[in-house]
């Protein structure tokens, strides 16, 4: 069952060093953090240094993961709210873009959450974990996804949506450890960090689950094409 | 009488929660659903309705039908609550 999700990032990997042709400018270069918002040197650095990488990655996001909207000026290296230094972490922030499902509703809210970080949050971060420059840079700390959806029952007619959104740290020797099998999920919760939002409202500590879902791995879109020289 | 009471309520409890829960067999068949794709479905359901063109799916088909279908700004997390620069 893990070879779908490792030959997918084998495949990522395979099309990072093919030199993929030029992307479309706005919906994949408008993701990247741009240089002029980093504070710090080492940001600064991180983000210019490995730009290009981020570029093809963010490329085959937007080409290969349809499913998924990324926010602007999300891809880069970010510092979390509870950090003392200056700890920089390979983030992306994915607005997943699913359907209404009861059964998914009637799910408590912490489960959604969970739900929604072993779906496609994990995933993604696998997926990150194969843009080797980016992982072997000593001053990256780790990765980070944000996940956001629509909260079930938001769209009541005249209320503004409301995303659900979790946002997980975790250091880079635990998620390898994780994806290499050297520790467990019941493991990886232990040394992740999360903050949880229903939306603009902190839910504080959640109890997240992790567990294995194939979702992404094995997901495609019926009759879909990529865009030119993008290889899913 | 006592014990009947706290019988009851115990009862109505538990069908309140279970009526507020999805079962773990309509957890699972989320789990193992593989359509939940909002915006392909509606750019698969347009371009099926296109007169003599083959129905794929390109990335902007799904960029249209997102745009078609958008609900308005959802309230999200700033990224100030998350990170800082």
């Amino acid at each position: 069952m893990v070879a779908p999700r490792w030959a997918a990032a084998g495949l990522l990997v395979v099309s990072l060093g093919a030199g993929v042709a030029p992307a479309p400018a706005g919906p994949v270069e408008d993701k990247l953090i741009p240089l002029e918002r980093y504070a710090t040197a080492k940001a600064r650095a991180l983000g210019s240094s490995h730009q290009q990488q981020l570029l093809k990655y963010s490329e085959y996001v937007y080409g290969c993961l349809p499913w998924l909207d990324v926010q602007k000026q999300s891809i880069g290296f970010q510092r979390p709210k509870f950090a003392e230094g200056d700890d920089r972490y390979f983030s992306t922030w994915i607005i997943v873009d699913q359907k209404d499902d009861p059964r998914f509703a009637a799910a408590p809210q912490a489960r959604r959450m969970s739900a929604m970080f072993s779906r496609f949050g994990m995933d993604l971060m696998r997926r990150m974990a194969t843009v080797h420059d980016v992982v072997a840079d000593a001053n990256v700390q780790g990765f980070s996804v944000v996940t956001s959806w629509l909260k079930p029952g938001s769209l009541a007619p005249g209320s503004q949506p409301v995303n659900e959104s979790i946002a997980v740290f975790v250091d880079k020797k635990s998620a390898l450890d994780y994806m290499e099998r050297r520790i467990s999920a019941a493991e990886l919760t232990t040394k992740v960090r999360s903050l949880a939002f229903d939306g603009q409202k902190d839910l504080g500590v959640i109890p997240l689950e992790i567990w294995d879902d194939f979702f992404m791995a094995t997901y495609q879109v019926p009759n879909y094409d990529p865009p030119p020289g993008v290889t899913c | 009488m006592h014990g009947r009471l706290v019988g009851s309520a115990l009862v109505l409890s538990i069908a309140v929660i279970a009526s507020g829960c999805a079962t773990s067999e309509e957890w699972a068949e989320w789990r193992s659903h593989s359509s939940h794709f909002a915006s392909g479905q509606h750019a698969t359901f347009s371009l099926k309705n296109r007169e003599g063109t083959a129905p794929r799916v390109a990335r902007s088909d799904i960029d249209a039908a997102r745009a078609e279908n958008w609900w308005g700004k959802a309230i999200t997390v700033s990224p100030d609550q998350i990170f800082q620069n």
